[in-house]
């Protein structure tokens, strides 16, 4: 019966006066600046990904629907022309759309924090918004929640965000597996005091409560039972204090970590909404998405079910034993599907074949005698005869071919040929193409590897470290892994190799290009990190032609939020130098003896500022600096003439002094290698020039102090 | 009708209200999507929005030919069925809509042959009306599922009654085919006599009592007949009619409630003792009017686990929340208790061991199918069939909007299944991995555990449903 009564009692109830009237909005962060959905994510954006054969986005757009919101921004990072055609294409932006508004916000931000602080400047939120990951699945309404949060913040200002977090007992295949997060609540007044997450692996598992909370609230709870779906009601206050806090990046270890630490400073509380009722999950990793794929197919999350149809087009009926069939699908007479499977139109399945607890697209091709078991098939693939899969993944118009075998937790990606009789085995992620490191999201199609995909096949094997399995004793091994991954937002393999490629662009398709991670302890991962956004930062500036101070602003707050050392910033800002000059050399756009200079005297106080050494004896910073210097020149055309005339100039500008010069000329580091001989030859008459003019002067001084 | 448990703040009476501001494709896609996403359910919610939003279509679409109306309204109707294909009332929504348009249609057809003609010959309006009645007729035969078979003996002899000139009398011969809608309200202020036997009335009642409708024909026709000498303006002239008979369907579905509960006093009697099962609008309705004269006793099934909440506050008196659409009233209403009914509350699994004591059991439903078979909140089979073993009545409570022309060849295909963490809590992460869980919505009831069916017009048996659905939906609508 129809709900009319209870929402306007709601309506009325909680919120009187002027507050009926205030639209809803919401925030949908369709990326989720991580990587966790390679080698998928290369071609397709995360959120187009079929869960159920359904994009992940309609989930969260539903949801929405659900939760009657107006406005919705959705914030995308990579693939973002993909991103934009689908929503246009779909039923949200037609007329008849539930939504008022719908726009689709392009920005550079490689991070949550980013995204935030771009949504503040752009001054569009006007009232209590929501936030959601572009992944979120759920049924929940939102009403309660929302009246509760309006209710907190008319007795509170302080009270700026409410989170809605799903019970779900110990272990559950919808949690999170590879990170625990831990809330600290205070059941009486449902604030969360204090946010920690907990890495599978994880050396100590300690808690660090403040002992103020516990004398300070009668109650604590400390609860890891929690699905954490990122779905957040927030005021327009978050904005501020993402702005507040420009090193915050992800929405949860660092913002609400943040903020409940604070609270002693800026006196904002956060609290929770813990349901025990109704579906929401996340689809975070390719474990989640597995998991709630299951969750759909077996209706935990009705009606977001396929029977519902929610795409236009989609004809999905359900059978007993949650078996979901499309108009048109195929299948010969002693083919067997078991249960919980759903079946997509023009899919056919051949004579003798058992498909079971699978997700098969349209227009598959199943052939005979085949084995499907738990796993997901995408749009247009082929499965030759006899092949057996189990626990994979299958891309759109990927082809399997005859006899072969597909072991649990590989993945296959778009458009991959295996051809017969081979065995794919469980780490493997196969797919054709690379993500080039300079361009914008440009695919570069790499060589096959015949041992992989068999003679005739198409793909290669995607060489990151970060294996995204299904199968459950490989994840309990990488998830810890996956996580670290994720959230570290991992650089090159090595710093040399970086100075030529810090990429214009933010740096999620950096890390595919980490091949050797996986030996980079966190902490490693961490310099790596800040010395990467720091010099890509430092670049870009470079490049808009910033001034030092901006530069030097934007530094401090990478170099606090990072903890970075002296040398780190120095190392970061040879990098950049040497990367803008040689830019500059090589577009033409100025010759080695115009380019240095230029670029120097305008930004001479950046690297004074890193340099603590002038009245010591032992010029240690300078002589890193200059050796940093040299060995990002490594390998850049005419870096011989660039170091000669860098060395000037910084002579000249009294950066450097000439004993530092001389120091680093005598630094056994300078000359280790012959490459780095090398890049120096030419700088040699310039220290031999010094060295004369300090004897020079030291001459001039003493006949000077003769003539006296 | 079994309310909603889940309560999302997007449902009928925002798709009411913004009706009028949005555009009719606009609210067709709404409409859509609400039901996709079950924020509109149960089968009155479902046909309010149909009848009104057909109201939009029907008040804003030009057309010039009535078969482009027709056309459309079933395109329309397509549509919203195929969204829900569970929920029946949409469909007999939409196929009484088109009934309507299609008499008023014909009607018009035959006021200018009449016109045109002698009028009051009784020949000619005939032929016309079954000319065109025919070629949709054959059309639509060719494209006969099955389940048309049931409806389509019984229509035969009304459709050859006009030619066996029966009834000679032009003003008699059509109200008791073509008005069998308007004819509710009247039997409604003047209910007939109910018992099973009056059931062989039914055909002339019409005749009888719709002399309400017969004078609004009758002053239709002239209007219309005078208009035919205009002949362009004929068409539309058509508008108003099919929009007032929009709305008195709208009207029926309001009072439908009461119109059934007129019934209650000749079925409940003093000191018997009733079962009924989930929270049911119509059944308390029904159960509360005989409350006022007569004392009985209510056994209450709780129907766990969809919709035992409701249940429960039915029987607290406490259904704030959980109350119906529009009809504010009901919101406060008194429980039984109140009206000095002793109301016990009972869980479904105990329903065999208290039959053997219970007189009566009333039963609410979702839909009611052309074989006299039902689709009720799941729970109801059981309770059927515990009342067949103990030879106990079964009476269902149902409007006639919830009776479909729909033959249930594939009856598990009409049952819904709904949320399964109702029945299992999802915190269980192992036995969600593990167990498999199911939560049908409904049940389906075949006829023979059904001992009579009381709906607006009156007490039917099943065995008699398919000449209800023969009065009320026209052959080549059944297809939608």
């Amino acid at each position: 019966m129809g709900p009319k009564k209870h929402q306007q009692q709601q309506k009325k109830g909680p919120a009187p006066g002027e507050e009926v009237e205030e639209t809803l909005q919401a925030v949908v962060l369709a990326d989720s600046f991580e990587t966790r959905f390679t080698p998928f994510t290369l071609e397709r954006p995360r959120c187009l990904l079929p869960l159920a054969n359904i994009p992940l986005i309609e989930y969260t757009f539903e949801f929405l629907a659900n939760a009657g919101v107006a406005d919705i921004f959705v914030y995308c990072g990579a693939h973002t022309d993909q991103v934009e055609e689908y929503i246009r294409n779909s039923k949200w932006t037609h007329s008849s759309s539930p939504f008022t508004r719908l726009d689709i916000i392009r920005s550079t931000s490689h991070s949550v924090g980013d995204a935030m602080r771009d949504l503040d400047h752009r001054d569009i939120i006007t009232g209590d918004f929501l936030i959601v990951s572009g992944d979120v699945v759920s049924n929940l309404p939102l009403e309660e929640a929302i009246a509760k949060h309006r209710a907190r913040r008319a007795a509170d200002k302080n009270a700026i965000m409410t989170m809605i977090l799903r019970e779900a007992g110990g272990a559950h295949r919808t949690k999170a597996q590879g990170v625990t997060p831990v809330f600290v609540v205070d059941p009486t007044k449902d604030r969360c005091l204090h946010y920690e997450e907990m890495r599978r692996g994880q050396e100590d598992r300690y808690l660090h409560i403040e002992p103020e909370l516990m004398s300070g609230h009668s109650e604590l709870e400390v609860r890891q039972d929690l699905i954490d779906c990122h779905i957040d009601i927030c005021t327009p206050d978050v904005l501020a204090l993402w702005t507040d806090s420009f090193d915050y990046e992800s929405p949860r270890k660092h913002f609400l970590h943040g903020v409940l630490k604070d609270y002693e400073l800026n006196g904002k509380t956060i609290h929770t909404h813990i349901i025990d009722d109704h579906y929401a999950a996340r689809v975070q990793d390719l474990h989640a998405y597995d998991a709630v794929s299951k969750d759909i197919v077996s209706r935990w999350a009705y009606p977001l079910c396929p029977d519902s149809n929610l795409l236009r087009g989609q004809s999905y009926r359900l059978q007993r034993g949650n078996i979901y069939k499309e108009d048109g699908v195929v299948l010969a007479r002693s083919s067997v599907v078991k249960r919980s499977t759903i079946l997509g139109q023009g899919s056919s399945i051949g004579d003798g074949s058992e498909v079971g607890k699978s997700i098969i697209g349209r227009r598959c091709q199943i052939g005979k005698n085949v084995i499907i078991e738990g796993s997901h098939i995408w749009d247009d693939a082929v499965v030759g005869d006899g092949t057996v899969v189990r626990h994979a993944v299958i891309a759109n118009e990927a082809v399997v071919g005859k006899n072969c075998r597909v072991e649990p937790g590989a993945l296959i990606s778009y458009g991959v040929r295996i051809a017969d009789g081979i065995k794919v085995s469980g780490i493997s992620r196969i797919t054709r193409c690379k993500r080039k490191r300079d361009a914008d999201d440009a695919l570069v199609s790499v060589p096959s590897e015949p041992e992989i995909v068999g003679p005739g096949g198409e793909g290669y094997d995607y060489e990151e470290s970060d294996d995204e399995d299904i199968d459950e004793d490989e994840r309990a091994m990488s998830s810890g892994l996956i996580y670290n991954m994720a959230n570290l937002a991992v650089s090159d393999s090595s710093i040399s190799t970086m100075t030529s490629e810090i990429s214009e662009e933010p740096p999620q398709r950096m890390r595919s290009a980490a091949s050797s991670f996986a030996t980079t302890t966190s902490e490693d991962a961490n310099e790596d990190e800040f010395h990467h956004d720091a010099a890509s930062s430092i670049y870009d500036s470079l490049q808009r032609g910033d001034t030092s101070d901006v530069i030097q602003l934007e530094m401090m707050g990478l170099r606090m939020s990072n903890n970075a050392s002296d040398h780190q910033m120095r190392r970061a800002m040879a990098a950049a130098f040497t990367k803008h000059i040689h830019n500059l050399v090589e577009s033409g756009s100025a010759n080695v003896s115009q380019a240095v200079p230029r670029v120097f005297k305008d930004h001479k106080d950046l690297i004074t500022r890193t340099i603590f050494d002038r009245n010591q004896e032992e010029k240690v910073d300078q002589v890193d600096f200059l050796l940093l210097m040299q060995r990002d020149l490594i390998g850049k055309s005419k870096g011989d003439s660039i170091l000669l005339f860098t060395a000037k100039e910084l002579y000249d500008l009294e950066v450097i002094e000439e004993e530092s010069f001389d120091q680093w000329w005598n630094d056994e580091r300078s000359s280790a290698d012959p490459e780095m001989r090398k890049i120096r030859s030419q700088t040699e008459q310039f220290v031999e020039w010094l060295a004369n003019a300090e004897e020079d002067s030291s001459e001039e001084e003493d006949s000077e102090e003769d003539d006296e | 009708m079994p309310s909603p448990t889940i309560v999302a703040s997007p449902g009928l009476s925002s798709f009411l209200k913004s009706l009028k501001s949005t555009p009719v494709e606009a609210s067709i896609e709404h409409l859509i999507s609400l039901l996709k996403r079950r924020q509109i359910r149960n089968s009155r919610p479902c046909a309010v929005a149909t009848a009104q939003l057909l109201l939009r279509v029907v008040s804003a679409f030009r057309w010039t030919d009535v078969s482009r109306l027709i056309e459309r309204i079933q395109l329309v109707g397509q549509r919203l069925q195929a969204a829900q294909p569970r929920e029946l009332s949409i469909g007999n929504i939409v196929r009484r809509i088109l009934g309507l348009v299609r008499e008023e249609a014909e009607e018009d057809r035959d006021a200018d042959a009449s016109a045109l003609s002698e009028p009051g010959t009784d020949s000619q309006p005939g032929t016309p009306r079954i000319s065109g009645v025919r070629p949709p007729l054959s059309s639509s035969i060719s494209t006969l599922s099955p389940l048309r078979h049931g409806a389509i003996e019984p229509l035969d002899p009304t459709v050859a009654e006009p030619d066996t000139a029966k009834f000679v009398a032009d003003s008699a011969q059509r109200p008791p085919l073509l008005t069998s809608h308007t004819s509710y309200a009247a039997s409604a202020t003047a209910p007939m006599a109910t018992s099973m036997f009056s059931l062989l009335s039914h055909p002339e009642t019409p005749s009888s009592t719709a002399t309400p409708s017969g004078t609004q024909s009758p002053s239709g026709r002239p209007t219309s007949a005078t208009q035919a000498v205009f002949a362009s303006l004929t068409q539309k002239d058509l508008r108003p009619e099919v929009i007032g008979g929009i709305e008195e369907i709208i009207d029926e579905l309001d009072q439908v409630d009461e119109q059934i509960a007129g019934y209650a006093l000749d079925h409940i009697h003093s000191n018997e003792i009733i079962l009924t099962h989930t929270s049911s609008m119509t059944v308390q309705k029904f159960l509360l009017t005989a409350a006022r004269k007569r004392k009985f006793t209510v056994v209450h099934a709780e129907a766990y686990p969809n919709d035992h909440e409701a249940t429960h506050a039915t029987v607290t008196g406490k259904m704030v929340n959980e109350n119906q659409d529009e009809l504010s009233s009901e919101a406060f209403q008194k429980p039984l208790t109140a009206a000095g009914i002793t109301v016990i509350l009972i869980p479904d699994s105990a329903v065999f061991a208290l039959m053997s004591r219970v007189n009566k059991v009333i039963l609410g439903t979702h839909a009611v199918l052309a074989n006299g078979g039902l689709v009720a909140a799941a729970g109801t089979r059981a309770i059927a069939k515990a009342a067949k073993t103990h030879k106990t009545p079964v009476v269902v409570v149902s409007g006639v909007y919830k009776l479909s022309p729909v033959y249930p060849f594939d009856f598990e295909s009409l049952i819904e299944f709904g949320d399964v963490s109702k029945v299992f809590s999802y915190e269980d992460g192992d036995l969600v991995e593990k167990v498999d869980v199911e939560n049908p919505l409904f049940d389906y009831v075949p006829a023979e555990l059904v001992d009579l069916y009381i709906t607006n017009l009156g007490g039917h048996a099943p065995s008699y449903l398919y000449r209800i659905v023969a009065d009320h939906y026209r052959v080549e609508d059944i297809n939608i």
